[in-house]
């Protein structure tokens, strides 16, 4: 009987073993990404796939991933440079959105960026969105359309500062899982300086109040979003209890009020 | 704090040389409820006057209660009233089922253990003030211990029984009891039932109180087997399950309550040996409670508020005749308490609002006791009592936890540990006099409200209040002087105490902090306050000139003030309950006045109402009849004859009590 379960043990552990190591031999990166595009980057010898967290882009920030191969041999790619354009086309005019630069790519060989959607895809222009990439002393661009849908509740909001009198983009990064208790609270802040330069901005000072509209109250001990580098500014948002909850922002600049009409929407 | 386990250990120590004794605690009163239960102990001469009460079998277990000068309730509706000893709120009181503690499920306090005893399943109450309480509990107000109805045994197997019918005019209320018994030589089993449902009642002035209805049914079983000449083994069973209450004084009221109670007991006695008593005791109960606001018109929002509560535990006593003048009880205790009490919201159009009031807990609970009598002399006897308790608190949800990390406790457990004592010296200073001091201390842990409470709205000062897991447990020094005169035909007996209490528990204004009930005055929080001093005094006379005449009457007053100088709030007035009973053959008749001073010591940070006095009176009678060799009793009364337009003072929500009332019971036993 011993023997038995000793031989049935060691079965089970090889197996294990075997299905493990098997499983490091596969270098496909990005499983938990979905692939929103796939294409080659044309100069650039390269072919380029751009993965999202989720299967449809939403208005808002969205975290954009990149996979980069040899067109030729496939092989992983990860000493490249590269950018991203995105560009909305409403016939009249054109427009950019606020973007991050990519850094170098992580160990699955993903290069991570951002794009701050502003506006929805519709009857008002369509979305594409270029991929600029530099490649030993090769440059190409991998252009692709995408398909951007409004977020319901709004992750994005905009206002001209009553202190400075420019245009400023506030992206609602987190809580992208609201829970009861303390939920970290994070903002990225962009300035529209022109139709296609969003630089981060880090001149606000932002306070947070969270409050139930529906039962006219709000919660305690709420920590203010201050700015940790590159436009994000990051605090504690409090929620009591499930529900519709208003976060009410205020922005300051050198103590001057900058807009005070903003909320975000969280309902869970 | 050391000086109190140095107490303990010495009260144990002592008792090693002890001897046994016939001696009752000053400080303890009981009810009888049931003539066919006999007590073994010596009954105090005072505890005749509290029999004198329960001849009306029509009164409930709450109309009992508040007939005992030492006992007031507070009334949020027409049931479900929260009794208080002295004035000492229910947090600082144990209110006990036959020594087991059963935590209620409402964060509202609208279901006290008490609501779940019928006066049929009651053998007797107990209510033990000062430190005689220390054998049921760690608490500064003292204990309430209801005692179960037992299965009685006979020699020849006898089945009986008694079936009764009640109606009060002034509710339109009915209430339906059938209980029986089957006896054996060794074994016997007692069934009981109840069904009460009552409607809105009228007030003095006629007018109906709405949400003042209630329904119930409550089912009960004991079985006892003989296992020996000393040992016997029983079980109870009760379930009580309660519908439709309303709470006239509240925002919602209650869908329904249920109650799940269950023990087994094994009980040892032998007379005249050093070991004479020895029990032991498991129990577990569940309460599900059920608020709403479902019945109220035309509000934006509706508003669920669920309780569940769950608590086994177990128990062991033992009784010890050490030597000739000295006995020794011993008792050892654990419980453990499950407690969760959410809230959700709904307003038609957003995701429910939902978050947990008393975020789900356990509260384990260890004690030991110990209860040291000793016949110093012929007219000395001494007493000391000495507790320590151990009791851990801890959140188990995740969402509590977070709940609680919002207001800065990420993990809020809590422990206390608590030790108390008590000394009791009372001696007889001629045939008739005989007078007692006792000194006490001891104190209390908090409450899960107090720990756990998580927005909690009291419609009694209309603040919404946030409990804190670092609550200090409340401690209290305490004095009590008792005289007794007593001859054939004249009883007398006055007590007086004074309470001086530290780290007192009480919500504090948190300005910061933003109401979560709409149109609350603002949010407070629990903190330890400061001190603060309870007085007060009790007076019964009972005179019985003839036989078949009996005048009764009993003066409550109270006091307590913080050490800011502010009145505490909820203190009862002074109160005067005076009986004249005549017996006859077959019956009797009684005439009662009830009279309260206006209370206005109140409580100003908490925005107390003064409350008017009262005078009331009632006349009742009873007579007893034999058909076919079954006892029939009718029974009948007229109360608030004058139907008086009144509240009592701890009544919340200025809701008058009820006017002119009349009932009528019949009751056959068979």
């Amino acid at each position: 009987m011993t023997k038995l379960f000793f031989v049935v043990l060691a079965t089970s552990v090889t197996a294990m073993v075997v299905s493990c190591s098997k499983g490091t031999d596969n270098p496909a990166p990005a499983i938990n990404y979905e692939k929103i595009a796939e294409g080659y980057v044309v100069g650039a010898g390269l072919k380029a796939s751009i993965y999202s967290p989720s299967a449809t882009l939403k208005t808002g920030y969205n975290k954009l991933y990149v996979a980069l191969a040899d067109s030729l041999s496939g092989a992983s790619v990860t000493n490249a440079s590269l950018s991203f354009l995105p560009m909305m086309d409403m016939q009249t005019m054109q427009h950019s959105a606020p973007v991050e630069a990519f850094g170098t790519a992580d160990n699955t060989g993903l290069f991570s960026s951002a794009v701050l959607f502003t506006m929805p895809s519709g009857t008002m222009g369509s979305w594409t969105l270029r991929l600029n990439v530099q490649y030993s002393n090769k440059a190409g661009s991998f252009v692709t359309p995408i398909v951007i849908n409004a977020a319901d509740p709004a992750t994005v909001k905009s206002f001209v500062s009553k202190a400075d009198g420019k245009k400023y983009f506030i992206a609602l990064i987190e809580p992208q899982k609201p829970k009861v208790g303390i939920n970290d609270f994070e903002l990225a802040v962009f300035q529209s300086a022109s139709m296609m330069n969003f630089p981060a901005d880090s001149s606000m000072t932002i306070t947070a109040d969270p409050q139930m509209p529906t039962m006219g109250h709000g919660s305690p001990n709420n920590i203010n979003p201050v700015h940790v580098g590159k436009g994000h500014f990051k605090g504690k948002l409090n929620f009591t209890m499930t529900g519709l909850w208003h976060v009410n922002l205020k922005f300051y600049q050198q103590s001057a009020i900058a807009d005070t009409a903003n909320h975000f929407e969280i309902n869970f | 704090m050391k000086k109190l386990l140095v107490l303990f250990s010495l009260a144990a120590s002592i008792t090693a040389m002890a001897q046994p004794s016939d001696y009752w605690p000053d400080s303890l009163r009981t009810v009888e409820l049931q003539h066919v239960v006999v007590r073994v102990k010596e009954q105090s001469p005072k505890t005749n006057l509290y029999k004198f009460f329960t001849a009306n079998k029509a009164a409930g277990t709450e109309d009992i209660l508040a007939r005992l000068p030492e006992i007031s309730l507070v009334r949020r509706g027409n049931f479900g009233m929260e009794p208080t000893i002295r004035s000492f709120h229910s947090g600082q009181i144990n209110l006990l089922l036959d020594g087991m503690k059963i935590h209620g499920a409402c964060t509202d306090k609208m279901d006290p253990a008490s609501i779940y005893i019928e006066p049929q399943n009651l053998k007797s109450i107990d209510v033990f003030t000062n430190g005689s309480g220390l054998m049921n509990g760690s608490s500064i107000g003292g204990s309430i211990n209801m005692k179960l109805a037992e299965a009685s045994c006979h020699d020849d197997s006898r089945f009986s029984g008694r079936f009764s019918s009640t109606y009060h005019t002034v509710s339109n209320g009915f209430t339906e009891s059938l209980n029986l018994n089957y006896g054996a030589q060794k074994w016997a089993a007692r069934l009981s039932g109840t069904y009460r449902k009552a409607s809105n009642y009228r007030d003095g002035n006629g007018n109906k109180i709405g949400y003042s209805q209630y329904e119930k049914a409550n089912f009960s079983g004991n079985f006892k087997y003989i296992l020996s000449e000393y040992l016997s083994a029983s079980a109870d069973v009760l379930f009580d399950e309660g519908w439709n209450i309303g709470y006239a004084a509240l925002p919602m009221d209650v869908g329904y309550a249920k109650a799940r109670i269950g023990s087994l007991k094994l009980h040892y006695e032998r007379p005249k040996q050093m070991l004479n008593k020895l029990q032991l005791k498991l129990y577990g109960n569940e309460v599900i409670h059920f608020m709403d606001d479902s019945q109220r018109p035309n509000l934006a929002i509706r508003m669920d508020m669920p309780g569940e509560s769950r608590t086994f535990g177990a128990l062991t006593e033992a009784q010890m005749q050490l030597a000739h003048h000295h006995s020794l009880l011993l008792k050892a205790e654990f419980s453990l308490t499950k407690l969760f009490a959410s809230m959700t919201m709904y307003d038609n159009k957003t995701t429910p609002m939902y978050m947990l009031t008393w975020p789900h807990n356990n509260q384990a609970q260890t004690a030991l006791s110990a209860e040291y009598s000793w016949q110093m002399d012929s007219l000395t006897k001494m007493q000391i009592n000495s507790r320590i308790d151990y009791s851990a608190f801890r959140l188990t949800s995740e969402m509590g936890k977070d709940q609680f990390a919002v207001l800065g406790y990420p993990e809020a457990s809590a422990s206390f540990v608590l030790p108390s004592a008590s000394v009791n010296l009372s001696r007889r200073f001629a045939k008739n006099f005989r007078a007692g001091i006792t000194y006490t201390v001891n104190g209390r842990m908090p409450t899960a409200s107090e720990l756990y409470g998580f927005y909690l709205f009291s419609r009694f000062d209309g603040y919404d209040y946030i409990g804190a897991p670092d609550l200090k447990p409340e401690t209290a020094h305490q004095a009590e002087l008792s005289l007794q005169w007593q001859s054939k035909k004249l009883k007398l007996h006055t007590a007086g105490f004074v309470s001086n209490i530290s780290n007192y528990i009480s919500g504090k204004v948190e300005p910061a902090f933003q109401v979560m009930t709409p149109g609350a005055n603002g949010v407070k929080i629990y903190r330890n306050t400061g001190t603060a001093l309870m007085t007060g005094v009790e007076a019964s006379v009972l005179f019985q000139p003839q036989p078949s005449w009996t005048l009764m009457t009993t003066l409550r007053y109270n006091e307590g003030r913080f050490e800011t100088g502010d009145n505490l709030p909820m203190i009862s007035p002074l109160k005067n309950v005076t009986s004249v009973k005549k017996t006859f053959e077959n019956g009797w008749i009684s005439a009662e006045a009830e009279f309260a001073a206006p209370q206005n010591k109140v409580s100003k940070p908490f925005g107390e109402q003064a409350t008017g006095s009262y005078k009331l009176f009632h006349l009742r009678a009873g007579y007893q009849l034999t058909v076919w060799k079954k006892t029939i009793d009718l029974n009948g009364g007229l109360e608030n004859i004058l139907n008086e337009v009144y509240r009592e003072h701890l009544d919340w929500g200025n809701i008058p009590r009820p006017g002119r009332n009349c009932y009528i019971q019949l009751a056959v036993s068979f």
